[in-house]
């Protein structure tokens, strides 16, 4: 794992993004501006699973609004990051605030999974309910959580 | 008079707590506000590009603009009360950084460019359903048009501060 990451550390593309004055910018914005995306559609979901928000609206037709920019901005933000992590890639997996990042984006994947294959298992029954039963608006909590926790960690990757 | 402020706010209280940053707790005060800032442009960015898409043309729901309008509303001031909040805190703790940055005073301008829009668009569908479709309708394309394109250089400018812009000050 080190070797590979000193091997990318060692590119001509790796070094192109660290010497130029605007790659790493331009990167960045992109990738904040993807990321707002991501967190924004995911928010609205999840608020609605948590029975806070657009109460009188079924749960999947407001996932089916939301989820295609969800997915299209955690693409975007993935290819950005994986641009803005090459250019310095001995330097990221040493800050601790990355590692837990990834750990929480696991994390949050997990959570996903859990609540699409078991949670979401008798959909029909609550999926116009105004508050949905205590598991679904958890597994709401807990993806707005762990979501907000990845935003804050990447965030804090710039102050250390 | 803004580098009077500047000056004003650097000397502050809650300058000194904001931006103290030898103890945890103030430490985290700028990047939680500044992630908090984030999720706010997220909620916003969402309300924005599906009232202005539904303008162009592209519809992302299945409710009318007028309906549409009237739904995001209460999303798009929740949003901009938070970023105003986060974004005041960001500002004392750093008011040089922000208020004596050209970039900075490029965004607050597009900004209020864009609210004028958005609380525009709102205001003539309230009183007429239809009124951004017929004759209108190039009207609220190119208005719309200008929204997004604005919407992004706001994000872009946002980041941007921590980069270019700052004037020179004694």
């Amino acid at each position: 794992m080190w070797d590979l990451l000193t091997w990318i550390d060692s590119t001509q593309f790796a070094e192109t993004i660290r010497i130029s004055l605007w790659i790493f910018p331009a990167l960045e914005i992109a990738h904040v501006a993807a990321i707002a995306i991501v967190l924004g559609s995911i928010a609205r979901v999840d608020l609605r699973l948590a029975g806070f928000v657009s109460r009188d609206r079924s749960i999947s037709e407001i996932s089916h609004e939301m989820l295609p920019w969800t997915w299209a901005s955690f693409a975007l933000a993935t290819l950005f990051g994986v641009l803005l992590f090459v250019g310095q890639p001995l330097r990221y997996v040493e800050v601790a605030f990355f590692d837990v990042k990834i750990l929480l984006i696991v994390l949050a994947g997990v959570n996903m999974l859990v609540f699409e294959y078991v949670t979401r298992r008798g959909v029909g029954r609550w999926d116009r309910a105004p508050i949905p039963p205590v598991q679904v608006r958890i597994a709401g909590g807990l993806s707005l959580a762990f979501w907000i926790s990845v935003l804050v960690c990447g965030r804090l990757i710039g102050f250390v | 008079m803004l580098q009077e402020i500047s000056d004003w706010l650097s000397h502050s209280q809650l300058n000194a707590i904001f931006s103290d940053t030898t103890r945890l707790e103030t430490w985290l005060i700028i990047p939680l506000s500044q992630s908090l800032h984030i999720l706010g442009i997220g909620i916003l960015m969402i309300a924005i590009a599906v009232l202005n898409l539904q303008l162009l043309g592209i519809r992302v729901t299945r409710f009318s603009f007028a309906e549409n309008s009237a739904r995001w509303m209460p999303w798009i001031w929740t949003a901009l009360a938070i970023l105003l909040v986060t974004g005041l805190v960001q500002i004392i703790a750093e008011p040089t950084r922000e208020i004596m940055n050209y970039t900075f005073r490029i965004k607050m301008i597009m900004l209020a460019i864009v609210l004028a829009l958005t609380v525009t668009y709102r205001r003539q569908v309230k009183k007429d359903p239809n009124y951004w479709s017929g004759a209108r309708k190039n009207l609220a394309f190119s208005l719309a048009s200008l929204s997004l394109f604005l919407w992004l250089g706001i994000i872009a400018a946002g980041r941007l501060v921590a980069y270019v812009g700052g004037i020179e000050t004694f």
